[in-house]
């Protein structure tokens, strides 16, 4: 034993500790994939909604016994909605736990600024809420590295510019919209969209994101006598111009923007939130069999409604696991190009029915948005 | 016409609660020349304190002020114990900058506790026995109780504070101090007291502002960043430390505001009043109602 140098000792002990190691990653260790979702901060309330969608497909596909006969193992890393946090959760998902790929996140800009890093690490990666057409439109096109399974912001601004005029019949439109990059890109979609569908915008007016007194805004709106009014902005300020209307009797079919989709809006609101419409990709009572089906198992799970947040994250999620599967291994490049064209025969749970995975060449899945209506404090897809 | 009754009626309404949170701002610069940058948190704090007696407690109105004005009174008292009075012999960048801190650190414990969420008060407004009774329709201007009750308090608390800082040994002691520290120092006058006690109004009055306005609009951690903003604005406009000019000002910033949305664009109304400050700083230093003293 005296012969055994200290640079033997600590070689035999090195050995020791990472041969166990070695031989469990080759047989079922958990595979582990990666989420990045705002689960703190200014956007946790829909972070949290989110990663319930991220959880249930993960659950799933485990009660079947995993992928490759190995059960799946859910790394979540926390962004903040913050674009600096978003990049270093990135690089430790791919660097530390040798994620295959990444479903995140909500913010458009932290979704952009991340998939910048992980497509250089050539790992895909499947929104996780952001609507922003920006997210997808610094894709290469045919070569996307980040995918969302529904439209962009401008398909979204679209198709709520269309109800407007052909579903409600209201053509003289009013704008109100806030000043941060959301608000304005779909407040001009919506301009544009309304125009050639043979309405009129009688009038536009925009406001800083928090502000909190619209009276003399919306007194000023009133006079102008508009059919409809779009609102485009946060949860929490639509919120407050709809119960400000309503105080001065400002009546018109108010519709607003994606982000007004939360029960949180409906409450916020109050009563003045009856008939208020948002373009929405889920609901509880969606047309689509696929989507109802995960709705009820949803519900039997966890006792409350799925919705679009929860319904987007489950898509995202069990779209990467399946690719995963087809592709034969957990490797990103493989996935995405998996992602890219072989998954167009997959049913997806948001959008109407009949609606796949098929992605186009920048990444996005396209289908017509619902609109839902909020009626006895509710939204509903039928009205 | 009628229009432009009503754009006054909402300037009025809204320079009301800048009124009250400038006044408190205003009488902490003036009488302990604290810059207090987490006064927007006081108005905070009062709205949450005014959900959490009424929605949660269950209170009537009037209780639920007293709560109000207690939770402003432990406020007023540790954050005097925090910016004043370690800071009182150092230079005045001390206490700014720890206000600074303070506000961070209300806001973010605000953000653990409540929520990021916003809130809102539901008042009844049948249930409180005068204002029920009060017209919503004034002619052409229409203004719903819950409204109209702000600058009815407003007025009601400017005028008892105006007897206070008149008539009683307390306001006399706060208007010795806010004259000349140690001379009133020498007089008598206990200092240590007058500090607390005007942290403690400050935080009141804001807090006040805060509940009354947390049934109009809406209560989430960061919702003092703007309003302390304008109420800076108030009180440069008013004169620094000058408390008739800073309740003017409150009014004439919230018309101003009204009449820009109304008549120009609403994009524009946060700027009118920051283009005042710089105007008012650049031309008349001492504010529109104050007056200029030579030190002697």
């Amino acid at each position: 034993m005296a012969a055994l140098s200290r640079r033997h000792m600590l070689s035999i002990l090195g050995a020791s500790v990472a041969a166990p190691a070695i031989v469990r990653a080759q047989s079922s260790e958990p595979l582990k994939i990666g989420g990045m979702l705002p689960l703190s901060g200014p956007a946790s309330i829909e972070g949290r909604q989110i990663i319930l969608g991220l959880q249930f497909a993960v659950e799933e596909i485990n009660a079947k016994g995993g992928v490759f006969g190995r059960r799946i193992e859910l790394v979540m890393e926390d962004d903040e909605s913050n674009s600096t946090k978003g990049v270093t959760a990135v690089r430790r998902l791919i660097e530390r736990e040798k994620v295959p790929f990444i479903v995140g996140t909500y913010a458009t800009g932290v979704a952009a600024a991340a998939s910048k890093v992980s497509a250089e690490y050539k790992i895909p990666m499947l929104s996780g809420g952001s609507t922003g057409a920006l997210a997808t439109d610094q894709n290469t096109p045919g070569d996307p590295w980040f995918f969302r399974s529904w439209p962009d912001s401008n398909a979204q601004g679209e198709d709520t510019a269309k109800a407007i005029v052909e579903k409600f019949k209201k053509t003289k439109v009013a704008i109100i919209h806030d000043n941060t990059n959301y608000g304005v890109t779909l407040a001009e979609q919506v301009t544009r969209v309304v125009g050639t569908a043979g309405g009129s915008i009688v009038s536009r007016d925009s406001y800083n994101a928090g502000e909190q007194d619209f009276s003399s805004m919306l007194t000023k709106l009133r006079t102008q006598r508009p059919e409809a009014v779009y609102i485009g902005g946060w949860a929490g300020d639509g919120a407050n111009i709809l119960r400000q209307a309503a105080e001065i009797g400002l009546r018109a079919q108010f519709v607003g923007s994606g982000s007004m989709l939360s029960d949180d809006f409906i409450r916020l609101a109050g009563p003045a939130s009856e008939g208020f419409a948002v373009a929405s990709l889920y609901e509880a009572s969606t047309p689509n069999p696929v989507g109802k089906a995960f709705g009820e198992r949803f519900r039997a799970k966890h006792n409350q409604d799925a919705n679009t947040f929860s319904s987007l994250g489950f898509d995202s999620t069990t779209i990467a696991l399946e690719a995963m599967r087809r592709a034969g291994k957990p490797d990103g490049a493989e996935i995405q190009k998996v992602l890219k064209s072989g998954m167009k025969d997959f049913p997806i749970v948001q959008g109407p029915a009949g609606t796949t995975a098929s992605f186009n060449a920048k990444g996005s899945v396209d289908f017509p948005n619902f609109i839902a209506v909020i009626k006895d404090g509710k939204r509903r897809l039928d009205i | 016409m009628d229009l432009f009754l009503q754009y006054l009626a909402n300037g009025v309404v809204i320079g009301s609660t800048y009124v009250l949170v400038a006044v408190g701002l205003t009488l902490i610069f003036g009488i302990l020349g604290v810059v207090n940058f987490a006064h927007g948190e006081f108005y905070m704090i009062g709205g949450y304190a005014g959900i959490f007696a009424i929605t949660v407690l269950g209170l009537p109105v009037l209780p639920a002020v007293a709560v109000v004005l207690a939770t402003a009174a432990v406020v007023g008292i540790a954050a005097e114990a925090i910016l004043h009075k370690p800071m009182k012999n150092r230079d005045a960048t001390s206490s700014i900058i720890s206000s600074f801190g303070l506000a961070v650190a209300l806001q973010n414990a605000t953000l653990i506790v409540m929520g990021p969420q916003p809130q809102r008060l539901n008042l009844d407004v049948s249930k409180i026995p005068v204002l029920s009774s009060l017209p919503t329709d004034f002619g052409p201007v229409f203004l719903p109780q819950q409204r109209t009750l702000i600058p009815l308090t407003m007025v009601l608390l400017i005028a008892i504070l105006y007897v206070v800082l008149r008539y009683t040994w307390t306001g006399r002691s706060l208007r010795a101090m806010a004259q000349h520290a140690t001379v009133a120092r020498l007089c008598g006058v206990r200092v240590e007291r007058v500090a607390v006690v005007t942290f403690m109004v400050g935080a009141a009055l804001a807090g006040i502002a805060g509940m009354l306005m947390s049934s109009i609009f809406l209560v989430y951690p960061i919702v003092g960043n703007m309003i302390a903003l304008k109420a800076f604005t108030v009180v440069i406009l008013g004169g620094m430390g000058n408390v008739a000019g800073a309740a003017a000002a409150g009014l004439l910033l919230g018309i101003t505001e009204s009449l820009t949305s109304g008549y120009i664009a609403n994009s524009m109304r946060d700027i009118v009043g920051f283009v005042f400050v710089i105007l008012v700083l650049l031309f008349r230093p001492q504010g529109l109602f104050g007056k200029a003293v030579d030190r002697s």
